[in-house]
C-alpha cells in the first residue's frame, strides 16, 4: 500500500515536470519568435528607405548602400525587394532581380533547390519566381524532373516568370506529363510566355501526347503566334473532334477574318462540340457571309450549338439581330426558342415592349408585329412578366391583349 | 509655393511606403491612408491636389469612395487616379465614368506613374 501511493506521488511528479517543461518551452519559444519578429521589424525600418531609393532609381548598386549584411539581415532585404516585387514593373522591377544577384540571394535559392526537404525546395523555387533572374533558368530546369509533383509545378511556374528562351523547351516537354491537369496548367504558364512559347509549341506539337495536345491548342490561340494558324488550320481536320473543338475556338480568339471559310466548313462537322466551338468562333470574326450560315444552325439538334450561334449572330450588330428577329418565324421550335432568348438577352425584347407606349402610330404598329411573333414562338415568359409588371399602363394593358387570357400573372 | 499634396489610399502599406519614397524624392508631399473610410474622410478634409485609389479596401471599397468624392462639390475635382490590380475592361470603364482622371493596372511602372501624375496635376492647375 505503502509502495502504491509513493509511486502515484512520484507520477505526479513526472507529470508535473513534464507540463512544467511543456510551459516554459511554449513561453520561451514564443519570446524568442516575438524577438526576432520585432528585430526584423527594426531591420525592415533601417533597411527598407535604402532599399526602395535604390530600387527607384539612386545608384548603380544596393551593396554598397547596404554595407555588409548578416544572415539574418540577408533574409530581411530579400522580404523587402521581394514585396515590392509583387506590384512593379518596367525599370523598378529589374533593379529588384539586379539587387537579388547582386546580393547573393539568387545563389542561395538556388542551393536551396537541392535541400533534402521538399518544401524547402517548393519555397526556393517560388522565390526564385519573384526574383526573376535567368541565371536560375538551368537549376530550375533540373528540377522540372523533381519527384514531387508540387516542386515540378512551382519550378515550371518560376520558369514561366523568367524572360529567357531557354526555359521554354523544358517547358513544352513538361507537357508530355500523364496527368492532364498539370498539362493544362504549363500551357497556361506558356501561353503566358508569349509568341515565342507558341512557335515552340507549334514545332513539337506532333511529338505531344493527346491531352497535352488539347491544352496545346488552347495555348496557341491564347498566345497569338503567327506560326500558330496554319497548324490551327490544318487542325481543323484532325481525327480527334476535342482537337478540332480547339482549334476553332483558338481560331476565333487569334480572330483572322481570313479563316472564316474553314470555320463555315466546321460548322457543318458530325460531331457537336466542333460545331459549337465553330460557330463561336464565327461571331467573334463577325463576317457578314457567316449570318445566313449561322442562322441555319440556329436549328442544330444540339443546345450548345444553337445558344453559341445565336450568341454568334447577337455579336454582329444589326445584320445578326435581324437574321434573330428572322428567326422567330422559323418552323424550327429550338431555333425560335434560341432566337427569343439572345434577342432578350440583348434588351431587343424591352425595346419592343417599350415602344408599346410610343405615340408614333407606326412604331407601335412595329412592335405589335415583332411581340406576336415571340408569342407565336411559344416563348413568352418574359413577355408576361412585363404584362404584369412594367411600369407603363399602357404597355401592360397592350401586352395582355396580346397574350392569351389567363396567362398574365397578377 | 507649396509643394503639391498627394494622398495615397492603400489598404497595402508596402505599396503606400514605396509611393511615398518615390514621390517624396521628386517634391511632393505625402499622405496615407489604409482603408477606404479613412481616405474618404481625410480626402474630405485636406483637398489634396490629386489622390491615388486603390478599389479593394477594407470598410468602403474604392468605386464607392470615388463616387461620393465626385459627388460632393467641395471634393468633386480633386483629380483622383485609381491603382488596383482590376484590369477587366468594365472595371476600367467604370472607374473612368465615375470620374476617375486615369487608371493605373497593377503591377505598374513606376516612372510612368510619376508621368501620370505630373501632367494630371499640371493639367488641373493651368
Amino acid at each position: 500500500m505503502h509502495t502504491t501511493s509513493e509511486l502515484l506521488i512520484q507520477v505526479l511528479w513526472g507529470l508535473g515536470g513534464v507540463l512544467t517543461f511543456l510551459f516554459l518551452f511554449i513561453v520561451v519559444n514564443k519570446a524568442m519568435r516575438e524577438l526576432k519578429e520585432r528585430r526584423a521589424a527594426t531591420l525592415r525600418k533601417e533597411l527598407e528607405p535604402r532599399i526602395l531609393e535604390y530600387v527607384n532609381g539612386k545608384g548603380e548598386r544596393l551593396g554598397p548602400q547596404l554595407g555588409h549584411l548578416g544572415g539574418f539581415e540577408r533574409s530581411v532585404a530579400e522580404e523587402i525587394l521581394l514585396d515590392n516585387a509583387r506590384f512593379l514593373k518596367g525599370t523598378a522591377r529589374s533593379r529588384i532581380t539586379a539587387a537579388c544577384e547582386e546580393l547573393g540571394l539568387v545563389q542561395d535559392r538556388i542551393a536551396q533547390l537541392r535541400h533534402p526537404r521538399w518544401w524547402k525546395r517548393a519555397e526556393a523555387a517560388e522565390k526564385l519566381a519573384s526574383m526573376k533572374s535567368p541565371k536560375a533558368a538551368p537549376e530550375l530546369i533540373v528540377l522540372m524532373h523533381d519527384e514531387v509533383p508540387d516542386v515540378r509545378m512551382r519550378a515550371a511556374r518560376a520558369l514561366g516568370q523568367l524572360d529567357t528562351r531557354t526555359s521554354i523547351k523544358p517547358l513544352v516537354e513538361a507537357m508530355q506529363d500523364p496527368n492532364r491537369w498539370s498539362a493544362l496548367r504549363i500551357a497556361d504558364i506558356l501561353a503566358g510566355m508569349g509568341t515565342d512559347a507558341a512557335d515552340e509549341l507549334v514545332e513539337n506539337f506532333n511529338t505531344l501526347p493527346i491531352k497535352a495536345r488539347v491544352a496545346a491548342v488552347d495555348c496557341l490561340g491564347r498566345a497569338k503566334s503567327l506560326r500558330a494558324p496554319g497548324l490551327l488550320l490544318r487542325l481543323l481536320t484532325d481525327p480527334d473532334r476535342n482537337i478540332r473543338a480547339r482549334a476553332a475556338h483558338s481560331l476565333g480568339l487569334i480572330g483572322d477574318p481570313n479563316f472564316t471559310p474553314d470555320l463555315l466548313k466546321s460548322l457543318s462537322d458530325a460531331e457537336w462540340p466542333v460545331r459549337a466551338m465553330a460557330a463561336k468562333a464565327l461571331g467573334k470574326l463577325a463576317r457578314p457571309e457567316a449570318v445566313e450560315p449561322l442562322a441555319r444552325v440556329l436549328k442544330d439538334k444540339e443546345w450548345w450549338v444553337r445558344i453559341n450561334a445565336a450568341e454568334g449572330l447577337r455579336s454582329m450588330g444589326d445584320k445578326g439581330l435581324s437574321a434573330l428577329v428572322g428567326a422567330l418565324s422559323s418552323e424550327d421550335r429550338y431555333a425560335r426558342h434560341a432566337a427569343v432568348a439572345t434577342l432578350e438577352g440583348a434588351g431587343v425584347v424591352d425595346q419592343y415592349v417599350g415602344m408599346l407606349a410610343s405615340a408614333d402610330e407606326k412604331e407601335r404598329e412595329q412592335a405589335l408585329s415583332f411581340i406576336r411573333k415571340i408569342v407565336a414562338s411559344e416563348r413568352t415568359d418574359s413577355l408576361m412578366q412585363s404584362a404584369a409588371r412594367h411600369a407603363q399602363e399602357k404597355v401592360r394593358e397592350q401586352l395582355s391583349r396580346v397574350l392569351k387570357p389567363g396567362e398574365v400573372k397578377p | 509655393m507649396n509643394p503639391p499634396r498627394i494622398l495615397v489610399a492603400d489598404d497595402d502599406a508596402t505599396i503606400r511606403r514605396f509611393i511615398a519614397t518615390l514621390l517624396v524624392d521628386r517634391g511632393y508631399e505625402i499622405h496615407e491612408a489604409p482603408d477606404g473610410q479613412q481616405a474618404f474622410r481625410m480626402a474630405a478634409e485636406m483637398k489634396p491636389d490629386l489622390m491615388l485609389l486603390d478599389l479593394i479596401m477594407p470598410f468602403r471599397d474604392g468605386f464607392d469612395v470615388l463616387q461620393d468624392l465626385k459627388r460632393q462639390d467641395t471634393t468633386a475635382r480633386i483629380p483622383i487616379i485609381i491603382m488596383s490590380v482590376k484590369n477587366r475592361e468594365e472595371e476600367i470603364v467604370k472607374g473612368f465614368n465615375l470620374g476617375a482622371e486615369d487608371y493605373v493596372v497593377k503591377p505598374f511602372n513606376s516612372l510612368e506613374l510619376v508621368s501620370r501624375i505630373r501632367k494630371i496635376l499640371e493639367r488641373s492647375r493651368s
